[in-house]
């Protein structure tokens, strides 16, 4: 398990990088607002998750979905844009810097990608026994 | 309007030629949905945005006693809200209640009742259009305030366009069979 293991050491490298730049847009200007997007991001998979159990996992259709699997991907959408979104308006309205905008954006996708590229790669595939 | 699909082998089949199908078929659902999301939390920043930058105007520096002409107040909110709503209404609908049933007495009641909400729906949002074309013009262009401010109203117009479009892109992707063609009958 070499490249699960380089996978590992990667992928936390790069959560860390993006906690950094988050924290960093935070502190270089003693404005802690940028805080929560870092939490936005963190909170974003949240509902796929939980929505992706009330599937249909007896059913061998898989073109028949439940509405709340729907549910799930369209709030977690809304929760990624929201992430994206709310940096750029507090700076338009000139609450943050446009640095700390910047930083704050780069740092939560890395935060997202990382969650993102977790659950890919090491996702439990129990239908192949 | 027949609920066989059309192939391209099909003779009933209108144009010279078929729609090409995307490659990623499988997924249309769910991108759909993802795009319906993201086209409904853009439609809400955009307003959103406008609003914080009102409430954080400031008169300019040069001229600190001046007022600042206009804040986005709460009749700008009501279109907002009634476009959500209508959103709400049209995606809730259950769209087997749509098509006309075996002509059953109590199925045609509900055929007529899940076209009225649909209908009651679209006109939700048609009207959260309209009314935000409508504030713009007259509250913000016709008092021809400086760019910055008629933004408000744009950014209005924006966000019901694109909670529309929000609902349009999210009821295709719910009611499109992912197997054939796109079936755009209603």
């Amino acid at each position: 398990m070499a490249a699960g293991l380089k996978t590992v050491i990667f992928l936390s490298f790069v959560l860390a990088v993006g906690f950094l730049l988050i924290i960093l847009s935070c502190a270089l200007w003693a404005n802690w607002l940028p805080l929560l997007v870092a939490l936005t991001f963190v909170l974003a998979p949240l509902p796929n998750a939980i929505f992706s159990h009330c599937g249909a996992d007896d059913f061998s259709d898989e073109s028949v979905q439940p509405a709340a699997v729907d549910m799930g991907r369209f709030i977690t959408a809304i929760v990624v844009v929201t992430g994206f979104a709310l940096p750029l308006v507090l700076a338009h309205a000139g609450i943050i810097q446009p640095a700390a905008c910047v930083m704050s954006i780069i740092g939560g996708s890395l935060v997202y990608g990382t969650i993102l590229l977790y659950s890919v790669a090491f996702k439990q595939d129990s239908e192949e026994f | 309007m027949s609920g066989v699909p059309q192939h391209q082998y099909d003779p009933r089949r209108l144009f010279v030629f078929a729609c090409p199908t995307l490659p990623f078929s499988k997924y249309k659902r769910s991108i759909g949905v993802y795009i319906a999301g993201g086209l409904f939390a853009l439609a809400h920043w955009m307003f959103w945005d406008a609003a914080i930058v009102s409430a954080h105007a400031q008169p300019p520096p040069d001229a600190p006693y001046d007022t600042v002409p206009v804040h986005v107040t709460f009749l700008d909110w009501v279109t907002g809200i009634c476009s959500t709503l209508g959103l709400l209404v049209v995606n809730l609908i259950n769209k087997e209640h749509l098509l006309s049933g075996d002509g059953y007495g109590q199925d045609q009641a509900i055929v007529w009742r899940a076209r009225l909400f649909l209908f009651i729906g679209f006109a939700l949002m048609a009207g959260g259009l309209a009314g935000s074309v409508t504030i713009l013009v007259l509250k913000y262009i016709l008092q021809e305030f400086e760019d910055k401010y008629v933004y408000y109203g744009y950014a209005n117009v924006v966000q019901n366009v694109a909670l529309m479009l929000s609902a349009i892109v999210l009821w295709l992707a719910q009611h499109a069979s992912t197997e054939y063609e796109y079936n755009l009958t209603l």
